[in-house]
C-alpha cells in the first residue's frame, strides 16, 4: 500500500525522494508470483532489440537465464524511455532489463546491478569517410549523440580535450543521429561501442566504426527500484550473472551477438 | 542512397499486425468521442450554470493537458482510486475522452448555425427535450460539421501512437523499433505513412458518403 | 519535487517556449492562409485541379506529422533538398496543417444554403462580393470552434519538430529530464506551458466567436 500510495505521489507530482521509504521485499513477492515482469526499450541493438516481431538481444538472453537462476518466468514490456521510470516507481512493473549507464548520479535514485555491457562511447562515421581514422579526427567536424545520454558526457569531455572543439549536435534518438549522418549533415556519431558495432554490421556500405573508443570506461547496468526493498533482488540477480561469468553463458550470449567477450568486470565498477 | 523494398517487405507482416491495436484504440476512441462529445457538447450549452461550467472544465482539461500526459495519468493514477485498467483500456478511454472535447467543440460550432426558430417551434409543439436533440439538433449538426468531425477522427489514429508510453506495440512505435534494428528508418516510415494513409482514405471516404447523403438539396 | 530545477533549467526552458510558440504561431498562421486558398480553389476551380487538391488533402492529413517531417529533413539530403531544422520545421507545419484548414473552411462554404448565393447572382453581386458579404460572415459561425480546436491541437504537435533537433519546449524538457534522472517536473513543465497556449487560444477564440455571433444574438 505503502507504495502504491507513492506511485501516485510521484505520478501527481506532490512528492518525489520519498520511493526509497521501506517497502516490502520484492524478492520474496517476486518468487511467491513465480515471475518477474521487466520492462525495456526494444530499441536499443544489439541489446534490446525487436527482429521479426520477437524480442531479441543480449539483455533478453540474459535476463532469460537470470529468471531462470532465479527459478521464476521472465516476461518483457516494451515502453518508451520516458515512462519507464514512472513505471518502475509506480510499480507497474518489477525491474529495468533495458541497458542504463552506471552513473553516480543514477545511484542515487536507483539500485543497479553488476555491469551487464559495456557503455564506454565509440564513433561511427560514413563507410568510406578518410578524413576521420582515430576519434581525434572529429576536431572541428560535426558530431551527434543522444541527448542525456552518459555517453555525450563523455563526448564533451573529450572534444574540449581537442585542439578545436567539435560541433556537437544533441538528437532525441540516436536513430536520428544516424539518419542525419547518413543524409550528410554530420560526420559521426558517438554512442555506447556495441550499438555503433552493429550499425556498422547492420549497413556495412554506410556506416563504418572508428577505433578506439575513447573517454572512462563505462559500464551498463540493470535497475530495480531505489531503496531496501529491492536489495535482496538485486543481490540474487548479481549471484545470477556471477554463476553466469562463470559457466561461460555471459561470454556465449555476448560472443552471439557481438562477435567478441567485453571482459565485464565482476564487482561493482566505481563511478565518481 | 539505395532504397531497399526488401526490408519493407520483411517487415509488413509486423507492421501489420501492429496497425490492429492502432485500428482498436482509433475505433474505440472514435465511439468514445462521437457519442460522450454529444453529451458535453448539451452540458456545455445547456442553460445550467453548473452544468455548463463542468463542461467548459472539462474542455479546457482535455484539451489543455498534452494527451500524453493524460494518458499517464490514467495508467498510473486509476489504480490507487481502484480502477486497474489494462493498458488498452487506458489507452482507449484516454485516447477517446480527449478527443470528445474536441468533438463537442465542433458541434457546439455548428448548432449555432440551426436557427433558434427550430428549437422554440419544437417547445411549443412540445417536442421532449431528448427528441428536440435526436430528431432535430444533431442531425443537423452533424451535417455542418462533418469535415471537421472527419478531421478531428483522423487526428485521433495519429495520437493513438501515443499509447506505446502505456506498453502498447501499435504502428509508430513498432515502426521505430524495426528501425532501431535495421537502421532504415526512411524505408520503415514510408510504409507506416502509407498504413496510415489508407486507414484515414477509409476514414475519409466515409466522411465524404455521409456528406453526399446528409446533404440537403 | 527539486524547485531548483526550475531555476537551473529555467532560462533554457523559457528559450524553449519561445521557439515553440514562433514555430506554432508562423507555422499555424501559414497554414490557415494556405488552407483556405486551397479550399478556394477547390471550390471555385476547375475539374483537374480540385482532384489535386483533394489528392494534396487526403495525403497529407492522411499521414503523420512525425514521419513527413522525418522524410523531408533525413530523406531530403538524398535528393539535394538541405533544409536547416527550424526552416524544415516551420515548412512542414504549414504543409502539415494547410489539409486540415481546408476542409474547415469546406465545411463552412457548405453550411452557407446554396439558395442565397443563387440570390445574390441573380441581383448582379461579383463573386468576390458573395465571397466577402454573404459567404465569410455565415460561415465564421459555425467554423469558429473547429478553427480554435486545431490551433489548440497544434500547440502540441510543435513537440514533434524535437525529431529533427529544433529546440523548442520538448527538446529543452527532455535535455532537463535526461540530465536529471527526474520526470514528474518535465511534465508538469511541459503541461504548464502547453495550457497557458490552450488558454490563449481558448480565450481568442472565444472572442472570435462572439464577434462572428454577434449578429445572432441580436435577433
Amino acid at each position: 500500500m505503502k507504495k502504491s500510495l507513492l506511485g501516485l505521489a510521484a505520478v501527481v507530482g506532490v512528492s518525489l525522494g520519498l520511493a526509497s521509504a521501506a517497502q516490502a521485499d520484492m524478492l520474496s513477492d517476486i518468487k511467491a508470483k513465480g515471475k518477474i515482469t521487466a520492462a525495456t526499450e526494444m530499441h536499443y541493438a544489439p541489446f534490446d532489440i525487436l527482429k521479426d516481431g520477437e524480442y531479441q538481444g543480449i539483455c533478453h538472453d540474459l535476463f532469460v537465464e537470470v529468471a531462470k537462476e532465479l527459478g521464476v518466468e521472465a516476461e518483457f514490456l516494451d515502453l518508451p524511455w520516458q515512462s519507464i521510470l514512472p513505471g518502475l516507481e509506480a510499480g507497474k512493473f518489477d525491474f529495468v532489463n533495458a541497458p542504463v549507464t552506471i552513473t553516480a548520479e543514477r545511484m542515487k535514485r536507483y539500485n543497479f546491478t553488476l555491469p551487464i555491457g559495456n557503455a564506454t562511447v565509440a564513433l561511427a562515421k560514413k563507410a568510406g569517410d578518410d578524413s576521420i581514422s582515430k576519434p581525434e579526427d572529429i576536431a572541428g567536424k560535426a558530431v551527434g549523440s543522444q541527448k542525456g545520454s552518459a555517453q555525450l558526457e563523455q563526448l564533451k569531455a573529450f572534444s574540449e580535450t581537442l585542439p578545436t572543439p567539435a560541433d556537437i549536435r544533441e538528437y532525441v534518438n540516436i536513430d536520428e543521429a544516424l539518419a542525419d549522418l547518413a543524409a550528410g549533415r554530420i560526420q559521426a556519431v558517438a554512442n555506447s561501442m556495441p550499438l555503433m558495432g552493429y550499425a556498422a554490421v547492420q549497413r556495412p556500405g554506410l556506416f563504418e566504426m572508428v577505433m578506439p573508443p575513447f573517454g572512462d570506461p563505462k559500464y551498463f547496468g540493470w535497475v530495480a527500484p531505489g531503496g531496501e526493498g529491492s536489495e535482496t533482488l538485486i543481490a540474487a540477480i548479481n549471484d545470477a550473472l556471477l554463476k553466469m561469468h562463470e559457466d561461460g553463458r555471459i561470454k556465449a550470449i555476448n560472443e552471439k551477438w557481438l562477435g567478441s567477450n567485453p571482459e565485464l568486470p565482476t564487482t561493482m565498477p566505481d563511478v565518481k | 542512397m539505395n532504397f531497399s523494398f526488401d526490408v519493407i517487405w520483411h517487415n509488413l507482416p509486423y507492421m501489420l499486425a501492429a496497425a490492429r491495436w492502432t485500428l482498436l484504440i482509433s475505433l474505440g476512441g472514435m465511439a468514445i468521442s462521437l457519442v460522450w462529445g454529444v453529451f458535453v457538447c448539451a452540458a456545455r450549452i445547456s442553460s445550467g450554470a453548473v452544468l455548463s461550467r463542468l463542461a467548459a472544465l472539462y474542455i479546457s482539461f482535455f484539451r489543455g493537458v498534452p494527451l500524453l500526459v493524460q494518458l499517464l495519468l490514467f495508467y498510473y493514477m486509476l489504480p490507487y482510486v481502484g480502477l486497474d485498467l489494462p493498458a488498452i483500456a487506458a489507452a482507449i478511454l484516454a485516447v477517446g475522452l480527449c478527443s470528445a472535447a474536441y468533438s463537442a467543440e465542433i458541434l457546439r460550432g455548428a448548432l449555432q448555425t440551426i436557427p433558434r426558430g427550430q428549437t422554440e417551434a419544437a417547445d411549443a409543439l412540445g417536442i421532449p427535450t431528448f427528441s428536440l436533440w435526436r430528431r432535430i439538433l444533431i442531425p443537423q449538426a452533424i451535417r455542418i460539421g462533418l469535415p471537421s468531425l472527419v478531421n478531428e477522427l483522423i487526428l485521433l489514429v495519429k495520437v493513438s501512437s501515443l499509447a506505446s508510453v502505456v506498453g502498447i506495440g501499435e504502428l509508430t512505435r513498432i515502426s521505430q523499433n524495426i528501425t532501431g534494428e535495421t537502421y532504415r528508418p526512411l524505408e520503415i516510415y514510408v510504409a507506416a505513412a502509407v498504413i496510415y494513409f489508407l486507414i484515414n482514405l477509409v476514414i475519409s471516404l466515409l466522411g465524404r458518403l455521409a456528406e453526399k447523403r446528409l446533404q440537403v438539396a | 519535487m527539486e524547485f531548483d530545477l526550475f531555476l537551473r533549467y529555467g532560462p533554457a526552458l523559457l528559450t524553449g517556449f519561445g521557439v515553440t510558440i514562433l514555430c506554432w504561431l508562423v507555422g499555424s498562421f501559414g497554414g490557415l492562409v494556405l488552407g483556405f486558398v486551397l479550399a478556394c480553389l477547390y471550390r471555385y476551380g476547375p475539374a483537374p485541379l480540385r482532384w489535386v487538391i483533394y489528392a494534396y488533402v487526403e495525403v497529407i492529413r492522411g499521414t503523420p506529422f512525425m514521419i513527413q517531417l522525418f522524410i523531408l529533413y533525413y530523406g531530403g539530403p538524398h535528393f539535394g533538398l538541405l533544409l536547416s531544422p527550424i526552416q524544415a520545421g516551420i515548412l512542414s507545419f504549414i504543409v502539415y496543417g494547410s489539409p486540415y484548414f481546408s476542409e474547415i473552411f469546406r465545411s463552412g462554404f457548405n453550411a452557407v444554403p446554396h439558395g442565397q448565393v443563387e440570390a445574390a447572382r441573380c441581383v448582379g453581386l461579383s463573386e468576390g462580393r458573395i465571397l466577402r458579404r454573404i459567404i465569410l460572415p455565415q460561415m465564421l459561425v459555425p467554423i469558429t470552434a473547429p478553427l480554435t480546436n486545431f490551433f489548440i491541437i497544434l500547440t502540441k504537435e510543435t513537440a514533434i519538430l524535437s525529431v529533427v533537433t529544433v529546440p523548442e519546449l520538448l527538446y529543452e524538457t527532455q535535455t532537463m529530464a535526461a540530465e536529471t534522472f527526474t520526470f514528474v517536473e518535465p511534465f508538469l513543465v511541459l503541461s504548464l506551458f502547453y495550457w497557458l497556449m490552450v488558454i490563449g487560444t481558448s480565450w481568442v477564440g472565444a472572442k472570435a466567436e462572439a464577434r462572428v455571433t454577434r449578429h445572432l444574438r441580436k435577433a
